[in-house]
């Protein structure tokens, strides 16, 4: 059947590719932008944030299974790239880069552990990956100077503080832009669609032949590898870890947060929460100091979202737009396994 | 051999506490396949509220018993049927887990907040009383603590096997359509499962401040040890997770001697991924655990 809007439907990849660029724009027209370098730290942190949501949604978004324990991994990629350059006396960029590989290298057998099991039991798995690696880091004072911090020399030396800053400003830009291309990448291909088999229903993608383990563990070392590379490089910004900030469930909490605020289903879900919480976060830490009120607040945050938009907020504005504007939907579309079981439910509802 | 005897006297006392805990978590996850990481965060509530009333009244801390059961049960009861129940079932495993952990940070910054990060402790006539006990010392909160803890386990036991609630309780566990058909409400039920694990926590945390200094963040070294168990005892089975509770508690107290505090800690999360990599469904869970 032919569709009324078929003519126009080159306008839609033309809007999307002009907003991308309008939104790299604005990313890359930042630090010039602003005059004080608190701003810029700002937006290295929200930057940072986003590099990790992303990464965290190789695993969330694809394949469903949420994990609460990234925190772990890029407390371990900072730490290795730390020790890598003291200890070992490598340059900063070449540790950053051994450092990820370890990262990855360590992430299949703590994946292949705890991809054995679905749901609960995953989720427990990742908290105790987070609470197990805090206490070695902090009982090991010998290596890693334990809770009296540890220190990362600065990449380059030369740098006055705002230039620091200014270059690490763009090379998160650039690993953010990396994370995504490899996300759309997987998302339009055979194997992504595999993953997103798991995320619907992975008894049913088992039976029809989709090697389930292999594509979660694989999704799950990229992923590792995206959230290694971005705690080596905060490591190499901020030049100082205690354990209690690096192995923290708050890190991993806040990145789920990010990813399902903005929609672990799509492309700029995480980026879009990073900004939203980033900010929120930062204003809250201007607003009201360092009380334990961040923690309600993020709380409170994650409560809403989980209870009102557990789709997110891309999803939930779509859906509003298309109700009002495009009433008609195409009959081939992607539907949750819990939008039909929901749609389903109210069919039976309706017949009783 | 005198350390010996005294390490695993006090590892006992321990583990009687992480498996009266570990009860309340199995029986959320029994009624609705739900792991509420917000469990060892009403723990702490329930420690801080003994201590608040003993610093207010001058009382026993015991004494707030009577307030905080109900008070947690009500708290149990409301949660359930307020907020995890209206999760969408395809995705509630997940999303409940997200939503206890916000309910987690929410009751550690309000307790940050109100009662600052200050550590506390509860100073009592008995406190610095110990007792001989088959050779060795054991202080005599700690006795008072494991009683507590006990009697409470044993309380939930009697409840879940012999009246008709716990009937109810132990249908809706096992087979929730089932239990639909033969007229029980496992709505409700599994509203009073959360009311009754919820109250264990109230107990817990009030054994708790008993014997311990508290702060607002220490919830998280409890529920690392407590997933632990229940994952090693079998998600679903609570004989199993009261066992696995006991040896790891007493694991633990073993290798405090030559390991030191910190490092004996990690003897449950080495039994969890061993659990994973041996056997992912626990060493006693049954039919329940393979799923989830």
């Amino acid at each position: 059947m032919r569709n009324d809007s078929e003519p126009k439907r080159w306008l839609g990849p033309i809007v999307r590719l002009a907003a991308i660029a309008i939104g790299a724009g604005l990313i890359l027209a930042f630090p010039a932008s602003v005059d004080n370098p608190y701003m810029l730290t700002v937006g290295i942190g929200i930057l940072n944030y986003a590099v990790l949501a992303t990464a965290w949604n190789f695993v969330g978004g694809f394949t469903g299974y949420i994990s609460l324990g990234h925190g772990a991994l890029s407390g371990l990629g900072a730490y290795a790239t730390g020790l890598l350059i003291t200890v070992a006396g490598l340059p900063s960029f070449v540790a950053l880069f051994i450092a990820t590989a370890l990262v990855a290298v360590l992430a299949i057998p703590i994946g292949a552990a705890a991809l054995r099991v679905r749901g609960a039991s995953f989720v427990i798995v990742s908290i105790a990956l987070v609470l197990i690696l805090l206490l070695v880091f902090q009982s090991w004072a010998s290596l890693t100077g334990g809770s009296r911090g540890f220190v990362v020399p600065r990449p380059f030396p030369e740098l006055r503080r705002a230039e620091h800053h200014m270059v690490f400003f763009y090379l998160f830009a650039g690993l953010l832009a990396a994370a995504l291309l490899v996300w759309w990448v997987i998302d339009r291909s055979r194997f992504g669609l595999g993953l997103k088999a798991i995320r619907e229903d992975e008894d049913k993608s088992e039976a029809l032949g989709i090697p389930t383990f292999a594509g979660k563990l694989v999704a799950f070392v990229v992923s590792a590898a995206f959230t290694g590379l971005a705690g080596g490089l905060y490591a190499l910004w901020f030049g100082d870890l205690d354990p209690v900030f690096q192995f923290s469930v708050l890190t991993g909490s806040t990145m789920v947060l990010m990813a399902l605020l903005g929609g672990v289903r799509h492309l700029f879900g995480p980026l879009l929460g990073a900004v939203v919480v980033g900010s929120g976060l930062e204003y809250f830490k201007l607003e009201y100091g360092d009380t334990p009120l961040h923690l309600v607040g993020t709380g409170l945050l994650l409560f809403g979202v989980v209870m009102f938009v557990p789709e997110g907020v891309i999803p939930a504005l779509s859906g509003l737009f298309n109700r009002l504007f495009a009433p008609r939907e195409t009959s081939i579309r992607e539907v949750t396994a819990a939008a039909l079981a929901e749609s389903r439910r109210r069919e039976g509802e309706a017949d009783r | 051999m005198a350390l010996f005897v005294q390490s695993l006297v006090l590892g006992v006392l321990l583990g009687g506490l992480y498996a009266l805990l570990a009860a309340g978590l199995t029986l959320y996850f029994g009624v609705m396949r739900v792991v509420m990481i917000a469990h060892s965060a009403f723990l702490i509530l329930a420690s801080y509220l003994a201590w608040y009333f003993h610093r207010e009244t001058g009382l026993d801390p015991l004494l707030s018993l009577p307030i905080t059961i109900p008070l947690f049960f009500a708290a149990g009861f409301a949660m359930q049927r307020l907020l995890l129940s209206r999760l969408r079932p395809a995705t509630r495993t997940m999303m409940s887990v997200l939503l206890t952990f916000s309910i987690a940070l929410i009751i550690e910054g309000l307790l940050g907040y109100i009662f600052t990060g200050t550590q506390r402790r509860i100073q009592l006539g008995y406190s610095g009383a110990s007792l001989e006990l088959f050779g060795a010392r054991v202080a005599v909160v700690k006795l008072i603590a494991f009683a507590l803890a006990a009697a409470a386990l044993l309380a939930l036991y009697l409840v879940m096997m012999k009246s008709k609630l716990g009937q109810a309780l132990r249908a809706t566990i096992q087979h929730p359509e089932a239990a639909r058909l033969v007229g029980i409400q496992t709505d409700r039920i599994a509203g009073y499962g959360f009311g009754l694990g919820l109250a264990t926590a109230s107990v817990g945390g009030t054994a708790l401040a008993l014997d311990s200094t508290i702060y607002p963040s220490l919830h998280w070294h409890w529920i690392g040890p407590l997933m632990a168990i229940i994952v090693v005892g079998g998600l679903g089975s609570v004989p199993g997770t009261a066992i696995a509770a006991m040896v790891l508690g007493m694991l633990m107290s073993l290798l405090q001697i030559p390991l030191g505090t910190t490092w004996a800690q990690t003897v449950f999360y080495l039994a969890l991924f061993a659990t994973l990599a041996v056997r992912p469904q626990g060493f006693f869970g049954g039919r329940l655990a393979k799923r989830f």
